[in-house]
This record gives structure tokens, sequence and C-alpha cells, in this order.
């Protein structure tokens, strides 16, 4: 299954409000984000105290977002972003559980039930996947 | 009514279920005015008896019956319908609370209910449960009922008193990830062993279903959340009149299908009873009913089963009995 690349998930995210678009800067390798007032995205103002660095790496989401989509068969250009909701995009228990699976397998940790279940976005499912993954 | 439904078809973006908007409204047959008709009173189900009513969403294809339908809604349930992403989502999220208001206002509770009317509430754990009018004297009946649906079947099981969850599924539901990897990964080791026993792939297949539908009736039926139940934790077993055996498939009416938990594994769980059911010959429907009375030797009644299949305010069929509606597991009289 094709992955999605960077630019065909950010590049509209730059038109977007500025809270989906602290979530999507495009193009860093590097996972700082700059909170010295000298922002990547010119349009975007960074105050300084903002938590960007809290939210989960692109990275993670995009996977997470192939994992979901690839669960659901849903077309590859179908809209999933950070605030896409498992249910609303047709996710019964069992897809649900399954994309769980899914996630514990591409990034090696394991999902115990009382978080499994307070999974309900795409973006919880990356910030969950990154806690763990600093264990 | 500030906009329309998106439940109703638009000339499509994308692929759409509904192609042509126009033939929608001239496709229905049988009794559809633009006046629905009034809904089928129903007589409350008895102690011992279970409803079980059922809508097949591709057989509600009229866009101004889907639009009373969303009438029939609080704006809430309007709103999360509309959250759902592309047409059969919203239908079947639509059908799901159509079918719970319009069930339970046949009962006719407290004399005249409009499905208008109802209200819902969860409990601490978050099951679903109806907010009866606090009014002088009314005493709100032990009503219970449990919802599932898929995008083909949307169920509705309903009792006096007993604790109910259902489940439905596909029977020809694939999992994405290996059977076994996901059974030993989420189910118990004698589910696993029970699953790996069978050398056919379409029949573990099945059976894996089965055993899911079953149970996440049990999880749903407690309504405490599938945290406080995780599925590694109970057993669904199946024992036949002669012997206790798991190793059975889940074939069998006269099979009892029984929950065994790991913090109690030498007594099964004799509080709750189970049905599997096979409806029109492409689902399986899993329920399971908090037991209300034993009969002689620990043996439960069998569960008393009323099916209808209905499109609300349109018809209904009363289908138990036919071969609509097959008992594969559990022991159940059809009424």
């Amino acid at each position: 299954m094709a992955s999605i690349t960077r630019a065909s998930v950010s590049m509209p995210s730059l038109s977007t409000s500025v809270n989906q678009s602290q979530r999507r800067i495009s193009g860093l390798n590097s996972v700082s984000f700059p909170v010295s007032g000298r922002s990547m995205i010119p349009s975007l103002r960074l105050q300084r105290g903002l938590q960007v660095c809290c939210a989960a790496k692109q990275e993670t989401v995009d996977k997470v977002v192939a994992i979901v989509k690839k669960q659901l068969a849903l077309p590859a250009d179908a809209a999933v972003t950070g605030e896409s909701k498992f249910a609303a995009l047709g996710a019964d228990s069992l897809d649900t559980v399954e994309i769980v699976m899914g996630l514990e397998e591409e990034f090696d940790i394991t999902v115990e039930e009382e978080s499994a279940q307070s999974i309900t976005t795409v973006q919880e499912a990356a910030d969950m996947i990154e806690k763990l993954v600093e264990k | 009514h500030r906009r329309l439904p998106a439940v109703i078809p638009t000339p499509p973006v994308s692929a759409s279920p509904f192609p042509n908007p126009k033939s929608q409204y001239c496709c229905l047959s049988r009794n559809f005015s633009a006046a629905l008709t009034p809904l089928l009173p129903v007589q409350l189900p008895s102690r011992m008896e279970t409803h079980l009513w059922y809508v097949v969403p591709d057989e509600v294809k009229s866009a101004p019956l889907l639009s009373k339908y969303m009438e029939l809604l609080p704006q809430s349930e309007r709103d999360h319908v509309l959250g759902f992403r592309g047409d059969q989502l919203q239908k079947s999220a639509l059908l799901a609370r159509t079918l719970v208001r319009t069930t339970i206002a046949r009962y006719q509770v407290d004399g005249h209910l409009d499905p208008r009317s109802l209200r819902f509430k969860r409990n601490i754990h978050g099951k679903p449960e109806v907010e009866w009018e606090t009014k002088d004297g009314f005493c709100p009946p032990p009503l219970q009922f449990n919802i599932s649906h898929t995008s083909s079947l949307v169920a509705c099981g309903v009792t006096m008193n007993s604790l109910i969850g259902i489940d439905v599924e596909e029977k020809r539901r694939r999992t994405k990830n290996n059977i076994l990897a996901f059974a030993k990964r989420y189910f118990t080791a004698h589910e696993v062993e029970h699953l790996n026993a069978i050398p056919d792939s379409e029949l573990q297949q099945q059976e894996f279903i089965k055993l899911w539908t079953l149970k996440e009736a049990y999880v749903k039926a407690l309504g405490k959340g599938f945290s406080s139940s995780p599925f590694n934790t109970f057993t669904i077993r199946v024992n036949t009149a002669a012997q206790e055996s798991f190793c059975l498939p889940l074939n069998q009416a006269s099979s009892g299908i029984a929950v065994e938990t790991l913090d109690s594994p030498q007594n099964l769980t004799n509080n709750w009873q189970f049905a599997l059911l096979e409806l029109m010959g492409s689902h399986y429907v899993a329920i399971c009913l908090e037991r209300q009375e034993t009969g002689g030797a620990g043996k439960a009644f069998p569960i008393k089963l009323t099916a209808r299949k209905t499109i609300p305010s349109v018809e209904d069929e009363l289908v138990s009995g036919t071969n609509a509606v097959v008992t594969i597991g559990g022991s159940v009289t059809q009424f």
C-alpha cells in the first residue's frame, strides 16, 4: 500500500487555519519547531510558549492515516486528517481493533484496552503512539 | 430545517450510491404515500420475551422517506448523523436512530408516545438508555434495548427487565489481519484453540465472526464499556446437551452457548444466556440476555424470540419462524 507523501498531504495545509497548520507543517526533516518567532511558514505567527512540540510528528500521523485508509478500504485520495474520527469514516468496533492492531505492528508497541478505547481520532492515535514509543 | 439533510441525494461530487437523485422519488413500492402510516402499536414484551426489530438499508431508497426520518430526530442526533462520511454511512446512522425511536414508540408506554419526544441518556458507563419523563404517578417501565448496525443491517433488541446486548455482522466479513494472529492478540487461549481446530479457512472466518458477535453482545449487555471487559478476559463456550465441548462448531441449534470469565474459571457464569441467529442467510445476529429465571437443574428456559423486519411507518413483517431467521446457537423458541 503506497504511503502518503508529505507533499500530497501537507501542501493544502498552508491555506488552512492556524490550528490545523500547526499539526501539518511540511517539508521539515527535523522535528523541532522554531519557537523563537522565526517561522518556517511566513504566513503563520508561532507564538512563544505554544506547545507545538507535543503534537505528534507528521510522519506518525501519515502512517496512522495510511493504516486507517487500508483498514477501511478508503481511496488513496480520501480526505483523512488528524481530526478525522474513526467512527465517522465508517469504522466499527472490529475495524477499530484491527486499526489498533495495525498500529501495534507498525510501531512495535502494545496498546492496553483502556487506551485503545479512548482513541477516537487519527490525532489521538498518533499522540498515543508517540507516548508509547518514548517509553 | 435550517439546511437540507445531506442524506437527500445531491448531484454527486464523488461516487455516490445515489447516482440519479430523481429516480429515487418513484421507486418505492407498496403502501407509501406522502403521509407516513402511523406506527403499528405493539405490546411490550413479557418478562420472558425478546423482541428483535431490523431494517435493511438497501430496501429504504426513498429520499422523502429518509428526510421524514430525519425530522424525527432532535438536532443533536441529526448533526451526529450528518457527521458520518458519505451517503451510505449517514443512511445507516439515520436508520439506527430511526429504528430505536420508532421501535420504543410502538410500545406506547404511558399511552401515546411520539418517536420525536423520546429522550435518551447514557448510564455512567456510556450505555444508552431511555430517559423517561418523570410525571406524577408514572412508573417508567423496565424496558431494555440495544442497537447494532452495519452498512447492510440495522437491528434493535428489546426486553422487559433483562439486560440485553446485540451485535450484527455480515457473514462474509473478512478481517484484514490474519484470524489466528488477531485471535491470539485479543481472544482467549480456548477460543484460539477452537478457531485453530477448523481446517477450512472459509469456515474458520465464519466461526471467527460468530465468536466476535457473541463477545460483543456480551460486553454490550454488561453495559460497562469495552475496557471493563477486555475480550481476552472471558471465553465464549459452546456446550451440547451430551458433553461440554468447545471444539464443536457453532452450528447446532440445540447447543448451549455460555460465557466463562477468567476470574471464576471453574464456574460458568450462569447469569447470561446467548442466542446466535443467521438472518436472511447473510448476517449473524448475536443476542446476550441477563438470565431472569432458570428451569429445573439450573437449565435456562429457551429465549422466546419475536423477530420483525420493518421499514418504520411503511411496513412491518413478522419473520420469526420463517427461514429469514435461523437459530444456529443457543436455545431459542421463535414466535
